[in-house]
């Protein structure tokens, strides 16, 4: 069995996250699982899980994300501070780190030599989160991968005003009932979130490379419209949701 | 640590009544504490308070107007400040102008109702408007109570206040050496808000005596901002290992007036706060605001600041972003934070103070 | 002044630009006739005269453009004692105007961006965000904008324009001029008054310091002269809309308002005010009103909606609404009685210290309630303005006022008077029709 030096475990809003990371900081497995209320049984059952084929009787825990209070770990620190280690070792370059989450925001500068620099998060509300296209995703019966696809293939958009995900929904179902074309409804819709992502990036100073992370990195048409919004192609890790994770199992390993 | 026992807002009220002192209910920032102490009056300042449901004050208020003054009037809907003879506004901002008048016009309490204009900028006129703005009000008073004052009793209640801004001075200059976390020295340093100044003279000679060699071993921060509310804010940057080293807030730091000139008593209370530290709902230049949190900075030892802002507070906002570059381009770093002081602490925004500290330590190694 | 951009000025602004301007203007006035989309079914055609509003504005922004290097040019705030920066010979521009017309060209929402992007927050004035977002990104519907070299901030009108021009200051360290006018709850004290007086006095110095050149009181006294003449034009003209049916609406006074705003002191106001109200007095004698079929007569409280002017205008008169009296287009005429010639700066010092953004929440009440009855209104409807504290402030109990205690139908409309993010078409629609129902 595999011995596990560290473990990084993201608690957030929407999804747990867990990283199991070798001596160097090689990634030897990676979990994806839907946050159950309940975080600490869910933790205890998946680390059960784990234990049948990974030594990790010794392991050091790193538990960060919302919900790291619940969990027994040997430190806590902020998704601020994971995902920046996260994101550094990965590329192993400086710059801007955008986590765009399923509720927050988090856009992160990085120094060359790995330090965080200086931060920022969204307000309270959900404008520019994964929720803001959820929120249209569910109200019209359509994937947010399909809505992805139609936004993309798009020839023209409609401008959708509203930054507050519960207006812009709204919103979206006046302009489609006013006759627009979905898919230029649907483009406009993720323009108005990429617009805030990127006046955020703006806010505290854009230094390239642009670096994404979190689950909505995966949406092509996020990732296509800020490249347009900003100038720059943006990097982005193959599985760009546990970067966060893994920051955290590599901080273990330095305890 | 050090405790200290402070009696509540509550008791202090009971007892200066039945000392057969009057009640004034003051709203933020600027006033004359000495002014009403003269006339035997006791302040009692209403700062929210915090967590408070702000229901009611939606009877006078749009949602777009910040928190301090929703509950501050919340608070007296809810009979809460029927207690005073005295309510006092002072004009502060556009929110608090709004509050004062529409208490005036509409809400006409049974209170005695003063309001109290702060000139902005720092100048001569300035001294000699806000000088005769307080003798109207001492007229004011004079009326209510049915006697005026001496000179010489003005005097006095002056020299007191000096004194204890001479402490607080002292106090914020040791504090780390000082066995008090956070919340306990905060605790005591707002206690001012509706404390006698012999009561709380008293409190700050205690902690004074109990200054060690010793110093914190902590990361220390800067708060800026109208008011630390909801408090726990603090018991979370203490938690993470840091502590409060210095403040720029308009409950605290920016009234630490300093010494008058004059003899006028009205002059001197005049200078004492049209000189005082730089303010934004004073309107002062960036100059002097970068240049007084720099010093603060120096002053602490302390590695960052926070600026701590209630929502739709406008006079804070607008210092912002120029504020933050210039700090950065010396070298400071800083956090913005957004707060309503009725809603509890938002796990965004412990987050953001944790990985705050986070940065700040990990950029002093 | 130098000689370069006194030449590119004489060219490319008076010679060229005015004759090009005045050209425009007599062809538009000879061929007067509404645009396409103008609703003529149901209001009436807009005034002629309206073609000068255009002409004024044009060419004031046309000036600014080449303007630095030859006039000294100073920004100041919508209520600022702007007669001794005139008798200096200052180019005069208003950001808050600016701000709006940015707004009503649908421009404001991509400038104040440009603001936020910087971190400024979306909670401050959005025509603080207008202007800051044009300075950073020099983005601005009229090409643009002279620098200032003087900056003079009154806070009559608010407190936020004080923390806005500190922002100016930083941004192009050029001298500030603070008057600060204390807020007056019931009426001003003499040491207010005096107060505001040595301020004025004071500025003398920096003013002339900036100008290069000494104040002269005739020069001054002349100007405020023309800045009386035309505020009483102006209040005439808003007083002729007591007429039934109304010859013109609130709608077309946010639009011709701009030069009491921007020109006032200037000798072409007069004459424009003049003109127009010529045209409205021929309106009344062909018992023509701004809404053709108006059944109804209401008040606005509160800064227009810029870029939702039309939108409005058209669904109120759809109902037969005419929006008649404003206590926003008043209050660059109510003060005018106050001005003296004689005593230019005493008389200054009061008339500023007493606009009505300056005055308790009672006092606007009364004004409403004034008008109500003298307009012969069914309703008000209130524009609370996110942006604007001081003038929103009081508004739920002044709504409450105007229902109970005079029965008049009264709106408050959740609104942004320059950033449409805090605008919904539908909501708004649903509420002014419930509006519409109440009156009836
Ligand atoms: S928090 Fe800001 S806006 Fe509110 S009362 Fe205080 S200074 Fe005014
Ligand atoms: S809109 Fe209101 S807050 Fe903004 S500058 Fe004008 S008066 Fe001040």
């Amino acid at each position: 069995m595999e011995k596990v030096k560290s473990i990084g475990i993201d608690a957030g809003s929407t999804t747990l996250k867990i990283v199991g990371v070798e001596e160097e900081g090689k990634i030897l497995f990676s979990v994806i699982e839907d946050a159950d209320p309940k975080i600490e049984e869910q933790t205890d059952k998946l680390l059960g899980e784990l234990r049948n084929n990974y030594d990790i009787e010794n392991s050091k825990i790193v538990a960060t994300g919302y919900g790291s209070n619940l969990i027994k770990a040997d430190k806590k620190v902020t998704e601020i501070t994971c995902h920046a280690k996260g994101i550094y070792e990965y590329f192993k370059t400086g710059g801007t780190a955008v986590d765009i989450g399923g509720q927050d925001n988090k856009v992160i500068l990085i120094s060359k030599n790995g330090k965080v620099v200086d931060f920022i998060m969204n307000d309270k509300c959900a404008s520019g989160t994964g929720r803001f296209l959820e929120n249209t995703s569910w109200r019209l019966k359509i994937s947010t991968e399909k809505m992805a696809e139609l936004a993309i293939s798009s020839d023209n958009e409609v401008k959708i005003s509203s930054t507050c995900a519960v207006f812009a929904e709204s919103e979206v179902i006046s302009q489609l009932s006013r006759g627009q074309k979905l898919e230029h409804v649907i483009k406009g819709l993720h323009r108005a979130m990429v617009k805030r992502i990127t006046s955020m990036v703006y806010a505290i100073g854009f230094n390239p490379p642009l670096m994404l992370s979190g689950g909505v990195a995966k949406n092509k048409a996020v990732a296509q419209m800020l490249e347009e919004e900003l100038g720059e192609k943006p990097l982005i890790p193959e599985n760009p949701q546990i970067m966060g994770a893994f920051g955290a199992a590599l901080i273990g390993l330095s305890e | 640590m050090l405790h200290i026992d402070i009696p509540s807002r509550k008791e202090v009220i009971e007892k200066a009544k039945s000392e057969g002192k009057k009640i004034a209910a003051i709203y933020p920032i600027h006033y004359p504490r000495e002014l009403f102490r003269s006339f035997n009056i006791q302040p009692i300042e209403v700062w929210g308070p915090p967590k408070t449901d702000t229901k009611k004050a939606n009877a006078h208020l749009q949602s777009y107007i910040c928190s301090v003054v929703q509950s501050g009037l919340a608070f007296y809907l809810e009979k809460q400040l029927d207690i005073a003879d005295i309510i006092a506004v002072p004009h502060s901002c556009d929110s608090l102008q709004g509050l004062g008048s529409i208490f005036k016009d509409f809400i006409n309490p049974k209170h005695e109702l003063i309001t109290i204009y702060l000139p902005r900028e720092k100048n001569k006129e300035n001294v000699e408007f806000l000088s005769n703005e307080l003798k109207r009000i001492y007229k004011q008073l004079s009326e209510f109570c049915g006697f005026s004052p001496s000179s010489e009793k003005l005097m006095e209640e002056i020299k007191k206040e000096e004194e204890i801004d001479e402490i607080v001075d002292k106090l914020y200059r040791i504090r780390e050496n000082l066995p008090l976390s956070s919340r306990g020295f905060y605790a005591i340093l707002r206690s001012r808000e509706y404390l006698s100044p012999d009561e709380f003279k008293s409190k700050l000679e205690y902690i004074l005596l109990h200054a060690s060699k010793g110093r914190l071993k902590k990361t220390g921060v800067v708060f800026s901002g109208l008011l630390p509310e909801p408090m726990e804010i603090f018991d979370i940057i203490d938690e993470m290992d840091c502590f409060v080293a210095m403040d720029d807030m308009a409950c605290c730091m920016r009234r630490v007036y300093g010494k008058g000139n004059s003899d006028d008593p009205f002059e001197r209370m005049a200078e004492r706060i049209v000189n005082g530290p730089p303010d934004p709902t004073k309107g002062n230049s960036f100059n002097e605001r970068f240049g007084f949190l720099k010093s603060l900075i120096e002053i602490s030892g302390a590695k960052g600041i926070v600026f701590y802002n209630v929502k739709f507070c406008e006079p804070e906002y607008f210092y912002h972003p120029i504020l933050k570059e210039k700090l950065s381009k010396a070298g400071i770093k800083s956090l913005i934070i957004e707060t309503d002081i009725n809603e509890p602490i938002s796990q965004q925004t412990i987050t953001r103070i944790k990985a705050f500290t986070e940065m700040l330590r990990e950029n002093e190694q | 002044m130098n000689l370069r951009d006194s030449i590119k000025y004489l060219f490319s602004y008076k010679i060229a630009g005015e004759t090009f301007i005045k050209l425009n203007t007599k062809k538009a006035f000879k061929n007067f006739k509404p645009p396409k989309s103008w609703r003529t079914d149901i209001l009436a055609p807009p005034l002629k005269t309206g073609v000068y509003t255009k002409e004024i504005i044009a060419k004031h922004y046309l000036e600014g453009r080449y303007v630095n290097g030859v006039k000294p040019v100073a920004w100041v705030t919508s209520g600022a004692p702007i007669e001794i920066l005139k008798a200096l010979g200052f180019y005069i521009l208003y950001p808050e105007n600016h701000g709006a017309l940015c707004g009503a060209r649908k421009a404001a929402l991509e400038i104040s961006e440009e603001a936020e992007k910087k971190g400024y927050s979306m909670d401050i004035c959005s025509y603080a965000r207008t202007d800051i977002g044009s300075i950073l990104s020099k983005k601005t519907p009229v090409g643009k904008l002279p620098k200032p070299d003087l900056l003079l901030c009154c806070t009559n009108i608010c407190q936020t324009v004080l923390y806005w021009y500190r922002v100016l200051a930083e941004y192009y360290k050029v001298p500030l001029i603070v008057i600060d006018t204390p807020f007056v709850y019931d009426e001003a004290k003499e040491h207010d008054i005096e107060y505001v007086k040595k301020q004025l006095e004071a500025s003398i110095d920096v003013s002339e310091m900036v100008a290069k050149k000494s104040l002269s009181f005739t020069k001054l006294k002349e100007i405020v002269k023309l800045s009386k003449m035309a505020a009483e034009l102006w209040l005439e003209i808003m007083s002729s809309n007591k007429n039934i049916p109304s010859p013109i609406s609130v709608f077309d006074q946010f639009i011709h308002m701009a030069p009491i705003v921007e020109k006032r002191g200037d000798a072409v106001t007069v004459d424009f005010y003049s003109k127009m109200l010529k045209e409205i007095k021929e309106r009344i004698k062909n018992g023509i009103g701004a809404v053709k079929n108006e059944k109804k007569r209401v008040l606005w409280d509160n800064l227009p909606i810029w870029y939702k002017i039309k939108f409005l205008s058209e669904f109120l008169a759809e109902h037969g609404v005419s929006v008649v009296a404003s206590t926003y287009t008043n209050a660059w005429g109510e003060l005018a009685p106050m001005m003296d010639i004689e005593r230019p700066i005493e008389s200054m010092a009061r008339t500023y210290t007493y606009p009505i953004l300056n005055r308790g929440t009672g006092h606007k009440l009364k004004t409403m309630e004034m008008m109500v009855k003298e307009f012969d209104l069914d309703g008000a409807i209130l524009h609370s303005d996110r942006s604007c504290k001081p003038y929103s402030v009081g508004q739920v109990d002044q709504r409450l006022k105007l229902l109970n205690e005079l029965g008049a139908a009264a709106l408050l409309l959740e609104a942004d008077h320059n950033d449409p993010r805090a605008f919904s078409d539908e909501q708004s629609k649903s509420r002014l029709k419930a509006f519409v129902e109440m009156m009836e």
